[in-house]
Parts: C-alpha cells; sequence; structure tokens
C-alpha cells in the first residue's frame, strides 16, 4: 500500500491537533500532504504536562501512590502498581502473596477494559461505528467488575505501600468469572470481525507495516512491538507481582501491520482471561498487608518495569532517607512508540494516519513531560524560582 | 473474506431493549465498596493525624479543641477529596468509613463542600473558638 | 388559479417546507434506526428539528479571506437546487408539479448540485480541512453519478421515457423493477448512499481524518442550509428508487411504506460497514459498479431488440 510521494516545492500541512476529532487528548501533528499522501510528518507533544514528577518530591511515599496513579487514566493500577513494586523494592518489604496475586487479578481486569477501549476507539478512526458501540457496550461488564472490586470504575487505588486494600470475596469471584465467561465470547467475535471483515480489513491489512528490524531500531514496545515479532514482555522476562507464579504466554505476530496489532491485542485478551480464572481459583492464602510499612525509606535508588497494557512503565526512584522521594523518573510506553508513527505515515494516505496513530494506543497525558535544557547556569536541578523565571524569559525571547 | 460480520450483533439488538440506562430516572445500585462520600466517627479518634498527613489532596483537617480530653474536629472539604480512601487504610482506629450512597455529591455553589464532622459538644465550642465564614451548617 | 398552485406547490406541498420537514423527519428515522441497530437508544424525534432551529438562530461567522457573498449563497443554491428536483418527483405519491419529456436528467443534476455546492463551498474557504473535503467530495461525485445516473436510467428505458411521471405510471401498472433489474437496484440504492455522504462513502466528512470535511468553517445558518439540503436530498433519492424500482408510487401511503422500508434498508447497511478511503471508493464505483450497470444495460438492450 505504501506510494512513493512525488516531490513537491510547497508543502499542504494538514494539521491534527491540539484539538481535532481524532485525537482524544491534545498533541499536535503536522503531515505535509501531497494529494492524499503524507510527506512528512512532524509532532509536537507537551499540552498536558503536568509536572508530576517534579510535584512527586514534595510529597510523602504514601500520598504520591495516588498522584502517579493519575499519570494515566486508563492504566491507573499500573502507575501505582510500578510505583508501590519500587517502594517496596527500596524498603525491603515482602509483600504477602495473596496481596501480589490480587495485584496481578487487578492489572490484568485492566488490561482487559484497556484492550477493549482502544478497541472501539480504533474501530471508531476506521468509520466503523457500529463495532465502537458494541465493544465499549462489552467493556461496562469489566468496568462493573472493576467497580464493584475496586469501589471506583477508574482509579481503582487499589494499592498500598505493602500490599492491597481489598480482598475478593467468593461472590465477586463468581460475578467475575460471569463476566469473564460473556467477554471471551465476544472477544472471540471480535477477532473474527478483525480478521475477517472484507471492509475493515481494507484500513488494516498491509497498513502501517512495521519489520521487526525497524521495530527494533524504533524502540517499540508493547503490543505495537509484538504485532511486528519482537518477543519483549515484562511479565516474561522479568516477572514482578505473582507473574512468576501465574505465568503468561506470549503473544507475538510477525505481519507488523495494523492487522496483526489489532490480532496480537485480542489475542492477549484470551490470555488475560485465562490468567484470570487461574488467580482466582489459585488465590493463594495469607495476609493482605504487611504489619506495618515504614514511614521514612532507607536511601537508595531503584528502577521497576511493569508490563502496562500499552507497553513497559519504567519508573526510577531515588530515596535519601526521608519521609519523600528525592527523584521519580517515569517512562511510558507510548513515548517509545511515538516516533514510530511520524516514520510509518510518510508515504501513507492521510486517510490512513488516524488509524496509524491509534495503532499505537497512544496516551498523550503519560507521555508529556518537562525538558531539561542545558544552561550555563548552576547544576541541573530546577527550582520552581528558576523554572518560572525561565518560561517568561523563553517566551520573552520568543516574542 | 466476509462483508457485514456485525449482522448478528445488528439482528439481535433489533429484538433487544437498547442497553442504555436512562440515569435519574432509572438507577442501578452503587456497588457496596463504592468510595462515595467520607464519614468520621469522633468518639475512636486519638488525634494522631495520621489521615491528614497522607492525604493526597489536602481533603483532611483534624483540629484540636481539648487535647487531653482528646476531643477534636475534623474538617472535611469534599471537593478536594479524590476518594482514594487512603485516609480509611491509615487510621489505625477505624474511625473513617467512605458511604457507599452518598456519592451524588454535585451542588450548585461550593458551600456543602466543606463538611465538619465532631460531637455536638464539640462542634459549639469549636464553632465558637473559631467562627468561620465557612462553615454554615456542620453535620453531625 | 394557475399561478395560485404554481407558488403553493413551489413553497409549501410537495415542493418547500412540506419535503424540509420530511427531510428532518426522515433523518431522524435514519438516526433512530441506527442507533437502536447500535442498542443504543438514539435521539427523540425532535432532535433534529431543534439543531436545525438553533443552527438557524445562530450567527454566521464568516472566515477571512472569503467572499462573503458566496459563503452565504453558496448553501442557498444548493438548497434551491434540491427544491427545484423535489417539484418533478411524485412527492407523497401525487403526481409530479412539474413535468416535461426528459426531467429525470435534470432532477439527477439538481440533486448533484448540492454536492457541487459543498465543494465549491470548501474549496473556497481557506481552510485545509475543508479543502481536503472538498476535493474528496467531488472526487466521490464523479466516481458515483455516472454509475447511479445509469441505473435510474434502466427503467427509463424499458418504460421507454425519460419523463419520471412516465416512468412512475409504467412501474405501478408492471413488475417491480427491483425484480427484473437488480443490479440497477442495488446500484441505484448504493448510489443514493454515496450521493448522501453515507457510512461507508462519508470519506469527505470523514471527521477522525478532517473535522467536518468542506463544512469545517461553515457554524450557523450555512451549515443549517447545507443540511436541510442534504434532508431534501435524502426524501428525493429515496422517492425516485422507490418509484422506479419498488412499483412506483400511487398514493401517500405507498410513499410512506416504501421510502421508509428502503431507509431502513439504508440504516442497516450503514451500521454494518466500514469507511472507505476515497481512493478505495473510486475504484470500488467504477472497476464494479459502473461496468455491472454497464452489463445490465446490455442484457436490457439486447432484450429489447429481441
Amino acid at each position: 500500500m505504501t506510494t512513493i510521494p512525488m516531490p513537491t516545492k510547497e508543502k499542504f500541512i494538514v494539521p491534527i491537533g491540539p484539538q481535532h476529532p481524532a485525537l482524544k487528548e491534545p498533541g499536535h501533528f503536522e503531515f505535509a500532504v501531497d494529494g492524499e499522501i503524507v510527506t512528512d510528518a512532524t509532532v509536537r507533544l507537551g499540552y498536558v504536562h503536568r509536572g508530576i514528577e517534579k510535584a512527586a518530591e514534595a510529597r510523602n511515599w504514601t500520598q504520591n501512590l495516588y498522584l502517579v496513579e493519575r499519570i494515566c487514566g486508563i492504566c491507573s493500577h499500573i502507575h501505582a502498581l510500578t510505583y508501590s513494586l519500587g517502594v517496596e523494592k527500596l524498603a525491603e518489604v515482602e509483600v504477602p502473596r495473596r496481596a501480589q496475586a490480587i495485584r496481578v487479578l487487578v492489572a490484568e481486569l485492566e488490561r482487559v477494559h484497556s484492550h477493549l477501549l482502544w478497541f472501539g476507539v480504533a474501530a471508531h478512526e476506521a468509520g466503523f461505528d457500529t463495532l465502537f458501540m458494541y465493544s465499549w457496550r462489552d467493556r461496562e461488564t469489566i468496568m462493573d467488575i472493576l467497580e464493584a472490586l475496586t469501589g471506583n470504575r477508574v482509579n481503582y487505588s487499589a494499592n498500598v505501600l505493602g500490599g492491597v486494600k481489598f480482598d475478593v470475596s467468593p461472590e465477586q469471584c463468581k460475578v467475575i468469572l460471569t463476566g469473564i465467561d460473556f467477554l471471551e465470547e465476544r472477544t472471540r467475535h471480535y477477532l473474527n470481525v478483525a480478521t475477517s471483515d472484507s471492509m475493515f480489513l481494507q484500513r488494516t491489512r498491509g497498513i502501517g507495516i512495521t519489520r521487526l528490524r525497524d521495530a527494533q531500531r524504533l524502540g517499540i514496545v508493547g503490543p505495537t512491538a509484538r504485532a511486528s515479532g519482537v518477543i519483549r514482555d515484562v511479565r516474561v522476562d522479568a516477572p514482578y507481582a505473582a507473574y512468576d507464579e501465574f505465568p503468561v504466554q506470549m503473544v507475538v505476530e510477525t505481519a507488523g501491520d495494523l492487522e496483526a496489532r489489532f490480532v496480537v491485542r485480542l489475542k492477549e485478551l484470551f490470555e488475560s482471561f485465562r490468567l484470570i480464572r487461574e488467580i482466582l481459583a489459585n488465590l493463594p492464602a495469607g495476609d493482605l498487608q504487611v504489619k506495618r510499612f515504614p514511614r521514612k525509606i532507607k536511601a537508595g535508588e531503584v528502577i521497576s518495569r511493569v508490563e502496562a497494557p500499552r507497553g513497559e512503565v519504567f519508573y526510577y526512584i531515588r530515596s535519601t532517607g526521608g519521609e519523600q522521594p528525592d527523584r521519580l523518573k517515569v517512562r511510558t510506553p507510548t513515548l517509545c512508540n511515538m516516533a514510530s508513527v511520524l516514520s510509518l505515515s510518510i508515504g501513507h494516505h492521510l486517510a490512513d494516519v488516524p488509524m496509524l496513530l491509534v495503532g499505537i494506543d497512544p496516551c498523550f497525558s503519560c507521555n508529556d513531560r518537562g525538558v531539561t535544557i542545558s544552561g550555563n547556569e548552576g547544576n541541573g536541578r530546577w527550582t520552581w524560582e528558576r523554572l518560572r523565571q525561565f518560561g517568561i524569559d523563553y517566551y520573552a525571547r520568543k516574542v | 473474506m466476509k462483508i457485514a460480520t456485525m449482522l448478528g450483533d445488528v439482528w439481535q439488538s433489533i429484538w433487544q431493549r437498547p442497553i442504555t440506562q436512562k440515569y435519574p430516572f432509572e438507577r442501578l445500585e452503587a456497588p457496596v465498596r463504592l468510595r462515595g462520600k467520607l464519614h468520621w466517627n469522633p468518639e475512636k479518634c486519638t488525634g494522631c493525624a495520621l489521615c491528614n498527613k497522607d492525604c493526597p489532596a489536602n481533603a483532611i483537617e483534624i483540629i484540636t479543641v481539648d487535647k487531653k480530653e482528646k476531643r477534636f474536629v475534623m474538617k472535611y472539604h469534599m471537593d478536594r477529596c479524590t476518594y482514594c480512601a487512603q485516609c480509611v487504610e491509615s487510621c489505625r482506629f477505624s474511625c473513617i468509613e467512605m458511604s457507599d450512597e452518598e456519592w451524588e455529591l454535585a451542588a450548585t455553589d461550593k458551600t456543602p463542600f466543606t463538611v465538619t464532622y465532631g460531637t455536638e459538644n464539640d462542634l459549639r465550642e469549636f464553632m465558637a473558638k473559631f467562627a468561620d465564614a465557612n462553615i454554615t451548617t456542620p453535620a453531625s | 388559479m394557475e399561478g395560485v398552485l404554481s407558488i403553493t406547490s413551489l413553497l409549501f406541498f410537495p415542493g418547500g417546507l412540506f419535503v424540509v420537514l420530511l427531510g428532518l423527519f426522515y433523518e431522524w428515522i435514519d438516526r433512530k434506526i441506527i442507533a437502536r441497530l447500535q442498542n443504543r437508544i438514539g435521539p427523540r424525534w425532535f432532535q433534529p428539528f431543534a439543531d436545525t432551529l438553533k443552527l438557524l438562530a445562530k450567527e454566521e461567522v464568516v472566515p477571512t479571506g472569503v467572499n462573503p457573498v458566496l459563503f452565504i449563497g453558496l448553501p442557498l443554491v444548493a438548497l434551491a437546487g434540491a427544491l427545484t428536483a423535489a417539484l418533478y418527483v411524485p412527492m407523497a405519491g401525487i403526481r409530479p408539479s412539474f413535468s416535461f419529456p426528459g426531467d429525470l436528467i435534470v432532477t439527477v443534476y439538481m440533486l448533484s448540485l448540492l454536492t457541487l455546492c459543498t465543494g465549491l463551498a470548501g474549496a473556497h474557504t481557506p481552510d485545509r480541512f475543508s479543502l481536503i473535503g472538498a476535493t474528496r467530495g467531488l472526487t466521490q461525485l464523479f466516481a458515483y453519478e455516472a454509475p447511479f445516473l445509469l441505473a435510474l436510467l434502466g427503467p427509463a428505458m424499458i418504460a421507454g421515457s425519460w419523463q419520471i411521471h412516465d416512468i412512475n405510471q409504467y412501474a405501478q401498472t408492471h413488475l417491480w423493477f427491483m425484480l427484473t433489474q437488480p443490479i440497477g437496484f442495488i446500484v441505484a440504492l448504493i448510489g443514493l448512499m454515496g450521493k448522501l455522504e453515507l457510512p461507508p462513502f462519508d470519506s469527505p466528512e470523514a471527521e477522525t481524518e478532517i473535522v467536518a470535511g468542506a463544512l469545517t468553517e461553515y457554524s450557523g445558518r450555512g451549515l443549517a442550509i447545507f443540511h436541510l439540503g442534504k434532508g431534501v436530498e435524502l426524501v428525493i433519492g429515496l422517492t425516485l428508487i422507490t418509484a422506479f424500482y419498488m412499483g412506483g408510487l400511487g398514493n401517500p401511503i405507498y410513499f410512506l411504506l416504501k421510502t421508509v422500508g428502503v431507509l431502513m434498508v439504508l440504516a442497516g447497511l450503514q451500521s454494518l460497514m466500514t469507511r472507505l478511503r476515497i481512493d478505495q471508493t473510486v475504484g470500488m464505483w467504477w472497476r464494479y459498479g459502473a461496468v455491472l450497470v454497464l452489463a445490465q444495460w446490455l442484457v436490457l438492450y439486447v432484450l429489447q431488440l429481441v
């Protein structure tokens, strides 16, 4: 499907964003087009930069749990999980097995919700609103389960430092299993739609092919990478929480096009369903939390990696022995995948661009961050005053 | 290669009621674990203020009325609260709980969002001590 | 007396107000059916009316860099074209108010005026989404127009007249053309979807790519008038197809039953399909649509000779 663009003197640029129906969050893309073919692409991110990393340095370890949960609205549990795993490693606290299993259970339920949400959004971008409506209708099942299990539909707040807040009661087990059975049947149907509906395949098959080599070069992560044949999944490579006890089968496709991304994500759902059933059947006995989690955490640094629905989430946490972290660094999967959209879209039709963009399952709020600008003055630490002054100077220079 | 793979769903929907609920008229029962408005029991509180320290949104203020007799008043800012229930976890004397019924908390002005909890006696004393314009009708 | 009748038919029935209101009503039926097919509730009956009233009451923001006369005039021309076409079709199953030999061609091209005006309005606005939308809309026009016209000419050829009224009369007394010319019927139906830019042919106004296509810069009365024009076009298209292919339109009851029946089929088709890219749309029409209709024409011609 790739067509070689014709060289043109003047660029006709189609701006997508910051406000655009294709984007669910603000981001700015500029696509230079020649007729319908994209010849150049640039991106400008940072519209929803919230300074969370800086804010984390002013809050204590417990408060940060809820701050990082709000980095991403869809994988909120994953961020809290990554953070608490890191902090627990730093504090050398052994978390009870039951708590770890429940964490994995919520993480997998969240993956189901995230993938179904993505599936609906992707169908909408392709202009197949019926599929969008149905997949979101079915997603309500998982939302209800999560609400009943954790007490909230979106920011579950399942984690506390050193464990989880709640147990899974036998009645809830039954509700979850019924929901999962229903969703498994629906997912089979959606997989059938995504792989056999010829009109839908016209928009996905052979579009945006990312070869294994390119995927590795661009550093793509998550299901997007696995659709190109990259064998990488933190749940398998470096099992965290209870994934050593409940191993995951990695889903890998080699085609690398949009269809493969659909297939990988939908097949991962089956894997999640299997895992949820297994966890519910063999929930380890034990406490939900450690007796006492230290308020001050001894000096040291740690990295923590977790497989979010979109790919690998990476946290770096440093403590100087106080009640607050000295540094919290977050790297979210969308940031790794964003470059692939730009390089892929060149040579494709403008109509395919929203599909390519949504193919990586972007989450803009997650990846927006401040940029350190190396200057002459002082060390790399930015105080609020200095940052403010820099902003004023920067815009004064620009105007 | 097929076309119209969603035909089955579409056909079923013709004979099925829409899934959408007409919310204000039809209500679903909220799950038991739903985290709604915070409630505080002044009897058990020892004034350790861990809830205050751990609250990520600074929604809780514990105000000492009489330190010796362990009499405290809680000022709860509903509009700041993120309903994460960390305070429920932090409290070692389980005097905080979150309601699963009071979750439709929208209001047209900000006054109902500041709630003051405490025993009647403490509240009266507290009101006399700190005459605050923000507090209109203290809940008990 | 003649003059009064003409004015009435022009302004109220069957042209003018009646078609406009009917168009909005049919739009509601379409939206409601699609909603139900997607397991949703859908809008209440007055939603399209309320939307249009609101838009009509809104200020028209004329962007800088456009000719205000053209910007305001184009929607009016589009609506006028659609309303003129309404006079030549057996609206509500009664005799068309005006009729002359060859009015079929005039009607079909009056309908195209709407797409043309939308395209011009888009190309005229210095907005990049509008420009792309206009290009796509006009490209698509060239794709479906010929097969759609050919599909309508099939019954005309058998009836031996290019006058809509005559074909309608002929269709009422003979076997439904839908059964004798199934290919023509399908092409006409899908051609109507293309003409109305309904999914899967909605790439000229694909919201996830180019916001609202050619009409991106229209916000108030202009948008409402284009919208009304589209509703009128829907009604006329349905009337033409039912009059030609589904045993003609003898009275208002038949009109209502048959057009709503076709509308339901259209809604079903819309809810089952993915949006086509513009190159796929054009390819599909010329590769399959046009060839199939021409083949059917050939068959009809040979049969007539025999």
